[in-house]
């Protein structure tokens, strides 16, 4: 019989015992949460452990006694008599009313200092070159969630008189990019989430638990990652149709990378020089700039507030860097083949008919529409996208590959 | 079910209740959780009056005061018309009844020139969230006071048909206790929303 | 109204007014007023909503058994997943403990019936009415999509634009409807028409479970109504409780939700925990053990759930310090729910031990149950729950609550009252088949999600990409959840062949598993009226000791046979409610308003017609018929008939208050 007792509680002994084994091996889940690249996962991971260690142990007791129970006490129809009547222990039971009491309050109180020091703010400036003048910038990154994908947006002079309660006309920011957050590593990086549409939740597991973006109201987070690396991120809250669809990545860099990464994001798109892509640049204009923003095309960084006011989900990712990045359509595709060329299948489905591709209500303004462009617009547009950024290091492709 | 019979005028229950009255009881008391929420919400967006009219701005409290006085009043009437018929006093009965829904009556009546009054100011339902929890809380309750009219109403035509005896005063007793819960309620709401000071824009 | 009749035809009522005579048939199921064929009723209903529950499982299932699943697609899936939140919280389970709370809270008050027989039927009526309206969503193609949580404003007209989230809002007021009448009603049964000698501190702890999930669901469904209104107004009239465009605040929905959302995790729980309080005791030949602290742990976990509803909303930003107290609040409800598991471990300790499949189902919540416990603990932990939650960590930690504590239990319960309801057993053997392939199946299933989520994988979302980790625990799981299904099956399989074998044996004793309580003073099945003459109750376990008594050195001997302590079930002179048609023409009304406020404002006319018809007929009608034929109704109708009659007359005006 005890084998049976133990098959049935075999998945469960594997959470009790096994599961921190199991963490260590999980080099393919990019999403573990049992595996923290910075100071502040670390804080939560180092809270959990133990506790997932006391509950094991009491797991095991309890399960130690159900065995015990199941093996000892079964009626073996020796005797028809009845065993003692024992109505109850009150000694025995107050102590195990309080003793669990008391194990909580330890908890208890492990927990609230964990709370307090995550919810707390330690953030030192970072110098940077902004425009050629070195900026001190109290890092803090606005964190926007819409259906379905997230915005990033960069305000180098501090978030302090930056009104933030009106996502849908937000201030110019220095830089505004999508789906994958820049951060230098090392430093505590603050987010402020909000969303321009439903609640989404915002988790780079990796490098913090997760916090909720609610429209009109803004949330304080805070990330951090020790060294340079790709983490990846998921929307948590159920958001909508493609709620599974809305992905993100965290970019961690050295100072100086992060340093050329912003010189880089701060350039307006320039004119793009071949034919093709100059027809494209047509089409774009008369296509995609509804709804999207190419600084220096249909807005500069300072006079553009989010674009596209009258749609339900509101803006579409600023594409002035597109190539910059390595996903897109909310972190779900591939921008670049494994070999670092363009992954031009993907891009030209997209373009040809993007609720196909991603689920959305288009109809509903909410998501990419299918724009009916011909397939020679189609190559257009992706030669004049191509101009958009510049593609970034073979390394950072192979790392940040979403659909292998 | 002898013993259902035996125990229904409340001797011999668990509780010494009758089980009508006692399920009235339990019935307000769930009641309270419904006015709760609605309090609650009203308390959360009493200073969310977006672009419309503030609270302050438009409230009328002697107004609400007289109307809230003469809820109170209602209150005393059903007292009275539940022992007039306990003492068999069958005609002071339907007096206070009659009493008691026409003051509930005038409640209604001075919410509704409340509410159209407001409407003309510019506050309408769909004005802002302090509009909206204004009208759902007053309104849900102002649902209860009807209700309670129709009860009453009932109450008169059982005693005109001649059901309405001095035996039956336990139904007067359960839709009075009904009727005064409806009217504690609106003590709260009356403070929460016209005492306690409103924001102005 | 028996003065009514007087007025009409002295002694005669005027025919419309008349009560249905009919017992038999499907006609007496429609009209009955009777808990046991009510009880029944639920439990049938709900097994049926447990197949289209379990259904959209299996489908959620095979969407994500492999990496980009394409056999829902994410707009079918979205709906599926939320209606099968639905359904099994509010289809299954709240029923399915309406079953029992139905048939047997009577039984071991030593009740005839409830309190108010026709409010009874109509709270089953009105369930059955939300249920169906609920799914009939699926007929039209426009089932809820926002989640069983439907967190504004996703919820919203806005986002969701389509008939969905008004059939969400209008079934579940539906069925708050039902649960509100049914809570109102057990309530007022249990604390007034306890047998004699039956104090509070006699009732047995499922009773007492039972009376606990009543009080919660008095006191928390008009928060969902509440909640749901507001939400409705936003929809259909432009109200702006949840526009954040208007400067509302969304989490102002969740507030009222998980206010009324954790409660609704115990009136879940609860009551398998009382069906186990009884099984454990009566098979391991013990009584319970620390029966005050049963009692007062469930009034405890009772109270303390109101308390911890925003630990649902750790992340959502509501600020430190309410986060750090209802982490606090949280942990400490996890110590009367362990005094629950540890009274039962002792229990079970030092007892001779039957394994039958009810007390093996019962062993099963006890192990499953504890699981789910300790999961709750470590996210109660609020930075590690930011972690957890909305992944399948926390799926894992609700399954094994509601299905490894709630379902398992509700098992339990099946086998062990079986013979009561039905008069035969169900199989051992199949039984066995029915406990083990469940058992390993939900565990299969389930066990791996916590895993899963510890990996990162969030929760309902359609499709996964390969490369997350994912894929095998997935495809695991997803064998498990048909493993489940067979059990299931096994189930069914059992209740069709138990019942053609019963046909041909001898029927089942009075007491088949040397029981307790008072439930098995009545013969088996259970006689329409119940008991033939009222116990007298003198001790907890009434029924245990009228059969056994403890001789000088402690031993227990028996003192009685269980067939002389049971009653025969021959009592003829007992009075019984008479059948009803209005609680159901009542019920029939609500979803045609409900279509109604959805398509068209026309279709609630048919819906008001019906109602108003109802609660005229309700009131106005006798309050039993003079000539009608009715259980063991004695053929001249004796005084205390009429005293009776006039009584219940008295008593049926005021509900209309509640109803109408």
């Amino acid at each position: 019989m005890i084998p049976r007792i133990l098959r049935t509680g075999r998945p469960a002994a594997l959470i009790g015992g096994a599961l921190l084994a199991l963490a260590g091996c999980a080099a393919d889940a990019p999403l573990d949460t049992l595996k923290p690249q910075g100071p502040i996962s670390r804080s939560i991971d180092s809270l959990s452990d133990p506790i997932f260690l006391i509950a094991g142990i009491v797991f095991v007791l309890v399960f130690g006694a159900s065995g015990l129970i199941w093996w000892k006490f079964r009626d073996d129809h020796s005797t028809d008599e009845f065993p003692p009547q024992v109505h109850g222990n009150f000694r025995l039971e107050i102590a195990w009313t309080i003793g669990p009491a008391i194990l909580m309050a330890v908890i208890g109180v492990f927990t609230l200092f964990s709370h307090f020091e995550l919810n707390g703010e330690d953030r030192t400036d970072i110098v940077i070159n902004v425009d050629g003048t070195a900026t001190s910038w109290d890092p803090e990154i606005v964190v926007i969630g819409q259906q379905w994908w997230w915005e990033f947006r960069y305000y180098f002079d501090g978030l302090d008189g930056v009104d933030l309660s009106d996502p849908r006309h937000l201030p110019p920011a220095d830089i505004v990019t999508a789906n994958q957050m820049v951060i230098p590593v090392g430093s505590e990086i603050g987010l402020s989430v909000t969303s321009r549409d439903v609640i989404h939740s915002f988790w780079i597991p990796a490098l913090n638990g997760k916090r909720d973006a609610v429209p009109r109201r803004v949330s304080p987070w805070k990330i951090e990652a020790d060294v340079p690396g790709f983490y990846f991120g998921q929307c948590t809250e159920f958001c909508g149709l493609s709620h599974a669809r809305m992905q993100m990545q965290a970019v961690a860099m050295n100072p100086v990378d992060f340093q050329a990464w912003v010189d880089e994001q701060m350039q307006p798109a320039a004119e793009p020089a071949d034919a093709a892509a100059q027809r494209g640049l047509a089409v774009f204009e008369g296509q995609c700039t509804r709804c999207h923003v190419v600084n220096g095309i249909n807005g500069a960084i300072d006079d553009q507030p989010s674009k596209g006011a009258d749609l339900v989900a509101n803006a579409a990712p600023n594409l002035t860097h597109l190539m910059s990045r390595t996903t897109f359509a909310g972190g779900i595709f591939d921008l670049y083949e494994p070999d670092g060329s363009l992954n031009r299948t993907q891009l030209e489905a997209w373009l040809r008919n993007a609720p196909a591709e991603k689920p959305a209500y288009a109809e509903g303004r909410r998501g990419m529409p299918a724009m009916g462009l011909s397939e020679g617009q189609i190559d257009d547009v992706v030669a004049y996208l191509q101009t958009l950024g510049a593609k970034p290091d073979m390394e950072i492709i192979a790392a940040t590959e979403v659909h292998p | 079910m002898a013993d259902v019979a035996a125990v229904d005028n409340g001797h011999g229950t668990g509780t010494g209740l009758s089980n009508n009255k006692l399920l009235m009881w339990v019935f307000l008391g769930s009641e309270c959780l419904l006015f709760g929420g609605l309090i609650s919400t009203y308390l959360i967006y009493r200073s969310r009056y977006a672009d419309g009219p503030a609270p302050g701005d438009i409230f009328d409290i002697p107004f609400t005061s007289v109307s809230s006085f003469i809820l109170l009043m209602s209150s005393l009437t059903m007292v009275l018309s539940l022992s007039a018929l306990q003492r068999g006093d069958i005609r002071n009965n339907r007096v206070w009844l009659l009493a008691t829904a026409l003051l509930g009556s005038l409640f209604i009546g001075g919410q509704v020139y409340e509410f159209t009054t407001f409407l003309r100011e510019g506050l309408g339902y769909t004005t802002s969230p302090f509009s909206s929890a204004f009208f759902t809380l007053t309104g849900f309750h102002g649902i209860h006071v009807s209700l309670g009219i129709v009860m009453l109403v009932s109450l008169l035509i059982s005693s005109f048909r001649g059901t309405l005896t001095k035996e039956r005063s336990e139904t007067v007793e359960i839709v009075g206790l009904y009727w005064h819960f409806v009217d504690v309620v609106w003590i709260f709401i009356f403070t929460v929303i016209y005492l306690v000071p409103s924001p102005t824009s | 109204m028996s003065d009514t009749i007087e007025l009409a035809a002295p002694g005669r009522p005027l025919g419309v007014y008349t009560r249905p005579r009919d017992n038999a048939g499907w006609r007496g199921w429609i009209t009955t007023v009777d808990h046991k064929k009510i009880g029944i009723l639920y439990g049938v209903t709900a097994m049926v909503f447990f197949g289209i529950g379990g259904l959209e499982a299996l489908l959620i299932r095979l969407q994500l058994a492999t990496p980009d699943g394409t056999v829902l697609g994410a707009d079918t899936y979205n709906r599926v997943f939320t209606m099968h939140g639905v359904t099994m919280v509010f289809l299954v389970i709240m029923p399915l403990a309406a079953a029992f709370a139905n048939y047997l809270l009577p039984l071991q008050i030593g009740a005839r019936d409830v309190a108010f027989p026709r409010l009874n039927a109509l709270s089953y009526w009105v369930f059955l009415a939300g249920g169906l309206f609920l799914n009939v969503s699926w007929l039209l193609g426009d089932s809820p999509d926002g989640g069983w949580f439907a967190y504004a404003p996703n919820t919203g007209v806005v986002f969701s634009p389509g008939h969905g989230m008004d059939y969400y809002i209008l079934g579940l007021q539906i069925t708050g409807i039902a649960s509100l009448i049914s809570a109102m009603n057990l309530i007022v049964t249990v604390l007034n028409m306890r047998t004699p000698g039956m104090t509070l501190f006699k009732m047995p702890v499922m009773t007492w479970m039972i009376l606990v999930v009543q009080f919660l669901l008095l006191f928390a469904v008009p928060v969902i109504t509440v909640a749901l209104f507001l939400l409705m107004f936003d929809r259909s009239f432009g109200a702006n409780f949840f526009n954040p465009e208007m400067g509302a605040d969304p989490l102002l929905w969740q507030h009222l939700f998980w206010i009324f959302g954790h409660p609704e995790v115990y009136i879940l729980i609860l009551p398998s925990f009382g069906i186990i309080s009884e099984v454990i005791p009566t098979f391991s030949r013990k009584p319970l053990f620390g029966y005050p602290f049963m009692v007062f742990s469930g009034i405890a976990i009772g109270f303390m759930g109101w308390g911890v509803w925003a630990h649902h909303m750790f992340v959502s930003g509501i600020g430190p310090i309410s986060v750090a107290a209802f982490s606090m609040s949280t942990m400490f409800i996890a110590v009367p729910t362990g005094v629950k598991i540890l009274n039962w471990l002792a229990t079970m300790w030092g007892g001779k031990i039957k394994f039958t499949v009810a007390m093996l189902f019962a062993f099963g919540v006890v192990s499953m149950f504890t699981i789910g416990g300790l999961s709750g603990v470590t996210h109660s932990v609020a930075p590690a729950d930011t972690q957890q939650t909305d992944t399948y960590y926390i799926v894992a930690h609700f399954h094994y609550v509601i299905f490894g504590g709630s379902l398992l239990g509700i098992f339990a319960g099946f086998y062990f009252w079986w013979p009561k309801v039905f008069g035969h057993l169900l199989s051992e053997k199949l039984g066995k088949w029915n406990f083990w392939l469940m058992i390993i199946g939900f565990n299969m299933t389930f066990g791996p999600m916590h895993i899963l989520g510890l990996q990162g994988m969030s929760r309902r979302i359609d499709s996964y990409s390969p490369g997350f980790g994912f894929e095998f625990w997935n495809m695991f799981a997803s064998i498990g959840s048909f493993i489940i299904a067979l059990g299931v099956l096994m189930f069914v399989i059992n209740v069709i062949t138990s019942a053609r074998r019963a046909r041909h044996e001898p029927p089942v004793g009075p007491d088949p598993w040397d029981a307790r309580s008072l439930e098995w003073f009545t013969p088996n099945p259970t006689p329409v009226h119940n008991f033939d003459e009222l116990i007298q109750v003198n001790s907890l376990d009434e029924f245990w000791h009228r059969k056994y008594a403890e001789d000088e050195n402690g031993r227990v001997v028996r003192v009685a046979t269980a067939e002389e302590v049971c009653q025969d079930g021959s009592a003829t002179d007992t009075h019984l409610p008479s059948p009803s048609y209005w609680p159901v023409v009542l019920a029939a009304g609500l979803p045609f308003v409900g279509l109604g406020l959805i398509y068209t404002l026309w279709l609630c006319v048919p819906g008001a017609v019906l109602i108003l018809m109802a609660i005229y007929g309700w009131i106005f009608e006798p309050t039993d018929d003079p000539d009608g034929p009715h259980g063991h109704h004695a053929d001249d109708p004796s005084d205390h008939d009429e005293a009776e009659a006039s009584s219940e007359a008295a008593g049926e005006t005021a509900e209309e208050a509640p109803v109408g």
